[in-house]
């Protein structure tokens, strides 16, 4: 990912940890019947 | 009073968390561009071959992925990318990060050891041959010694995230950094189109041509991209080996670290262990912690196909982010010598995990 040059504070997370938390996120999501189905 | 002197800090607060929500909104036009530019692929898929036949004209099958690719080439290479896109469409590999971790919902643990297994040891050879050649050709052609490193790394690893990797821990210019970028992505772009004519050509199973585009394919977008190109079983395994080249970057990266700070060149590595876990993709972790869930039954199998699903929408914004990003232009002014060394390099290193994967490919009987 590219640098966010002009950010104020920067995260403390990278973009490849933020990656893996909103699969989880997603995958929680979908596991608890928030989101049923997706179509393809 | 203490409201007029604690207005100016409740200012600052009020700016600074604008500035945080200003630099989120940046992303959304350019997120936008990208689905809409994968889903058109999408709807081109669908229609074209569709509009083909019923007037019986001969068209070929093109898929999805090519037609994003394709799509987000014709931008870049003609109008270009708007400045207010930009920032949006450079988030196609957090997409492609999170497509890669949901697609751990398609394998089960078994086939991740057993084929990591193999990736591994072909990935073992892959780097270590890939390293030795590109050190060699960096030497006959004259390139600086920290150029010549970043080009073997991005080769021989993982395209642009080693290069930026290995660029912090040997001190290499930013010139080099951008030279080799632009060798690897340029040649990138090349295997998209080279690499399924190749496997069609050889009539390579899907687990083969999957193997093989993991192992010879530099950066993960265009890996994954080329392997989707091919077929869905063949996109799989090409993640699942390219995954495994991943989890080598912070080694190789190390190694290099090493020697240049034994030259004098490059800080010294105080904590190895912290500087291993700094540089390790954490997706791979998250792709295995998805396929344990999947295999122990955490997800019913509705469930693992809604996975599937999302996972292949977040690989079609990256899809579009690679055809986005690719301007022929901007690689041309990065001059010659670094894309030759690079170009030579590829096809030897192309040609060596061809026959490699057709030797396991004998062994293992795929």
């Amino acid at each position: 990912m590219p640098a966010n040059e002009s950010t104020p504070q920067r995260s403390r997370l990278s973009w490849d940890t933020w990656a893996v938390l909103a699969a989880f996120l997603a995958a929680v999501l979908i596991r608890v019947g928030v989101i049923k189905h997706i179509p393809w | 009073m203490s409201e007029t002197f604690a207005l100016p800090h409740v200012k600052d607060a009020q700016i600074k968390q604008a500035n945080h929500s200003l630099q989120f909104l940046r992303v959304v036009p350019g997120v936008v561009l990208l689905a809409a530019i994968g889903y058109a692929g999408k709807l081109l898929e669908q229609n074209v071959g569709k509009y083909a036949k019923t007037h019986h004209w001969v068209f070929p099958n093109i898929e999805y992925v090519l037609w994003a690719i394709l799509l987000g080439l014709a931008i870049s290479n003609t109008v270009g990318v708007p400045a207010i896109f930009r920032a949006g469409v450079a988030t196609y590999e957090f997409w492609l990060k999170v497509g890669i971790v949901l697609l751990g919902a398609r394998f089960l643990l078994g086939d991740v050891l057993k084929l990591g297994g193999v990736s591994l040891g072909l990935v073992a050879i892959e780097i270590a041959g890939a390293l030795a050649f590109m050190l060699f050709l960096g030497k006959v052609f004259h390139l600086k010694p920290k150029l010549t490193t970043l080009l073997a790394v991005g080769s021989a690893v993982c395209g642009v995230s080693a290069i930026i990797a290995t660029q912090g821990a040997i001190d290499a210019d930013e010139e080099d950094s951008s030279f080799a970028i632009a060798a690897i992505l340029a040649l990138g772009a090349l295997a998209l189109f080279t690499f399924p004519l190749i496997g069609h050509a050889l009539h390579l199973s899907d687990h083969a041509y999957g193997l093989w585009a993991g192992l010879a394919v530099d950066n993960t977008a265009e890996a994954s991209a080329a392997g989707a190109l091919y077929s869905d079983a063949a996109g799989k395994l090409a993640v699942l080996a390219k995954t495994t080249r991943n989890a080598m970057i912070g080694f190789v990266v190390l190694a290099f670290a090493i020697y240049w700070a034994g030259q004098g060149q490059a800080k010294t590595v105080k904590n190895k262990a912290a500087f291993l876990w700094q540089k390790f993709p954490k997706f791979v972790l998250g792709f295995l912690l998805i396929s344990i869930l999947a295999t122990y039954h955490f997800f019913t199998k509705d469930q693992v196909s809604a996975l599937a699903n999302l996972s292949r929408w977040a690989f079609l914004l990256t899809f579009a982010g690679v055809g986005l990003r690719t301007n022929f232009r901007e690689m041309r002014k990065q001059g010659v010598r670094p894309f030759a060394v690079g170009a030579i390099g590829e096809v030897v290193i192309a040609a060596f995990t061809l026959a490699l994967v057709i030797g396991a490919q004998k062994i293992w009987g795929w």
